[in-house]
């Protein structure tokens, strides 16, 4: 098993694989601070994974040289968790980047990370009902001062994948269009 | 775009998407009533033109300041040309074998000049030039203290969330010679080293960017450690050397964005909020950065010292001065000489500018040719690690594009500075 890191620039994810692993890459409030992947060890349940920091991309679409390291990584390691780190206070710019990641058939694990900014900004979040819609574990986290990461590792084995179908019915309405449901190839 | 995507059918359009988003949020998150802070008004202040230039230039000011005083006021002037002056260099000079004249003495301690055709002992480190004396005083004597203080500050700017604004407010400007305010970011790393600064034109939208930016910075930007020495050298002609480059970096990239082909988008960039930096991942930047500048620079400096000291032993020097030296005088207004700051900039920037200050001890040179010297050494090629990692990040063709134009650069710019001192009478 191997765990990738994903989300958008400057979201944090840097912050977690030092924690997760121990090892040291550079943080700095400012996007594009990993412009390339790095991996690390990390132990789960008496196991050693690997966990990939993967550059800061807003879309599977990538528009620049660091955003096609990022689609290289998810589409290289097939059988990967995916983490996919959420700044809290703009879940919805998150939700795209996680909702591509879920469609293409990755398990993944939705971090609310900078919950601490969310909160001071008066936003709030109902993880409970977002990870019953979704069907994957949603986990705020604050990944400066290291809370939630605790529930974030145990929740990593629960990552399953999701079809999106599930996903669109649990949020209330039927698909719209539908017509061009494909197999993802990956 | 230049990049063949792999082509992933997704079950849900782009729009789907985005509405399925819309479903998902209206149940889950509410939005409260949002207070402006202080911190969203400081941060309101820093980007605003009116009150965001004086910001940054009171920043950049302070910056500045800090690495000259901790740098080269406090450790280098206070602390290690002492040491090394008034201590190390007598030392060796008294207890190491050979002595003035011995070929291996000359290489590890001191090569010592003619005065009046009589060869006499080096009284400082600059001057020296051997392995243990120049070889260690560049970079523990002076280079060190600069990076460390250049990436105190830096880290500081980087965590608090400074460096995208300033980002912002530059990004008309740079968008004339086109790039992106975002550019501010490679620029600001390559200050620190070139190496990282390449790496993180990653960021930049389009090979014209990227291309225009690798190009820019290999060219114009000297890297902490060259920037340290220089302090230390002729602080005087400090604000000159960095008008001159950025002269440079602002004109030549107009140029070279109306003819290298390509677009330039806009992109949009993120703002981050400020935060307050962890003492913990400050500390921790500051000790991978020093430790790997000390890992790469280091050897290289030893093994420069060791190569140029052969070479002026060995006549090979002398022998490439006399090749070179007509068109240096003619064409750069530098005496022959210079040719071993030169040959020793193929390595490493800050070691040059030493071999540079050993030239300036002996007295060949005047005011005005020192600056051209110093001006030639940052812009005439980049540094053998950034070379490298040059190779890698541009494709061929860019590869030789940026080679060209450095060539050109070095040639149009170096005589142009010569030009200027003509006019003005200082040449």
């Amino acid at each position: 098993m191997k765990i990738l890191l994903m989300g958008h620039p400057n979201v944090g994810k840097s912050v977690f694989f030092n924690r997760l692993t121990g090892a040291r890459v550079f943080e700095s409030n400012y996007p594009g601070t990993t412009v390339d992947f790095m991996k690390g060890w990390m132990r789960l349940e008496g196991e050693d994974v690997e966990l990939i920091d993967v550059p800061g991309t807003f879309s599977l679409e990538p528009k620049d040289k660091a955003e096609e390291v990022a689609v290289k990584m998810l589409t290289e390691n097939k059988d990967s968790v995916v983490v996919c780190v959420l700044d809290a206070s703009k879940v919805e710019r998150g939700l795209y980047l996680a909702l591509e990641i879920i469609e293409r058939g990755y398990p993944v694990v939705v971090a609310l990370n900078m919950w601490d900014v969310a909160e001071d900004k008066n936003i709030r979040i109902d993880v409970e009902k977002l990870e019953r819609i979704l069907g994957v574990p949603v986990v705020p986290t604050t990944a400066i001062s290291g809370e939630g990461f605790k529930e974030l590792v145990s929740k990593l084995k629960e990552a399953r994948p999701v079809k999106i179908e599930e996903i669109v019915e649990r949020a209330g309405a039927g698909k719209e269009g539908g017509g061009e449901v494909a197999a993802v190839s990956g | 775009m230049q990049v063949k995507k792999e082509v992933v059918k997704l079950p849900l359009s782009v729009d789907e998407r985005w509405d399925l988003i819309e479903k998902i949020t209206k149940q889950t998150v509410e939005f409260g009533a949002y207070k402006h802070t202080l911190k969203d008004a400081i941060a309101e202040l820093t980007v605003k033109p009116l009150t965001g230039i004086p910001v940054a230039i009171a920043v950049l000011y302070g910056f500045w300041s800090f690495f000259c005083d901790f740098a080269g006021t406090l450790f280098t002037d206070g602390f290690m040309v002492k040491i090394f002056d008034e201590h190390w260099l007598p030392w060796l000079q008294s207890v190491f074998p050979g002595g003035l004249g011995n070929p291996v003495y000359a290489l590890m301690v001191d090569a010592g000049h003619l005065e009046n055709g009589v060869l006499v002992p080096s009284d400082n480190c600059f001057e020296a030039f051997g392995v243990l004396t120049s070889g260690l005083f560049v970079p523990f004597g002076v280079v060190l203290w600069a990076v460390l203080a250049f990436y105190l500050v830096f880290a500081f700017l980087e965590d608090i969330g400074y460096l995208p604004r300033l980002a912002v407010l530059v990004d008309t400007v740079l968008h004339k010679i086109g790039l992106h305010g975002y550019a501010i970011v490679p620029t600001f790393l390559s200050l620190g080293c070139n190496v990282p600064g390449v790496t993180a034109t990653r960021v930049l939208e389009t090979r014209k960017q990227r291309f225009l930016m690798i190009t820019l910075l290999g060219i114009f930007i000297p890297c902490g450690a060259q920037i340290g020495i220089m302090q230390d050298l002729v602080p005087e002609l400090m604000g000159w050397i960095f008008l001159t480059l950025a002269i440079g970096y602002l004109g030549f990239g107009y140029i070279l964005n109306k003819i290298v082909p390509g677009e330039s988008p806009e992109i949009i960039m993120d703002v981050p909020p400020y935060r307050m930096p962890t003492l913990r991942n400050i500390a921790r930047k500051l000790w991978i950065r020093t430790s790997r500048f000390l890992l790469v620079a280091v050897p290289f400096v030893l093994l420069g010292c060791l190569i140029v000291g052969l070479m002026y032993l060995t006549g090979a020097m002398d022998w490439l001065a006399s090749v070179l030296g007509p068109l240096l005088i003619v064409w750069f207004g530098v005496p022959k000489e210079t040719v071993a700051p030169l040959i020793a900039g193929f390595l490493r920037k800050d070691l040059a500018v030493g071999v540079l200050g050993g030239l300036m001890e002996q007295g060949v040179m005047t005011h005005f040719q020192v600056f051209t010297s110093v001006v030639l050494l940052c812009i005439y090629f980049p540094c053998l690690a950034t070379f490298a990692l040059m190779l890698k990040e541009e494709n061929w063709k860019e590869f030789l594009g940026s080679l060209a134009s450095l060539v050109v650069m070095v040639f149009v710019y170096g005589g142009l500075i010569h030009l200027v001192g003509l006019m003005l009478g200082v040449a």
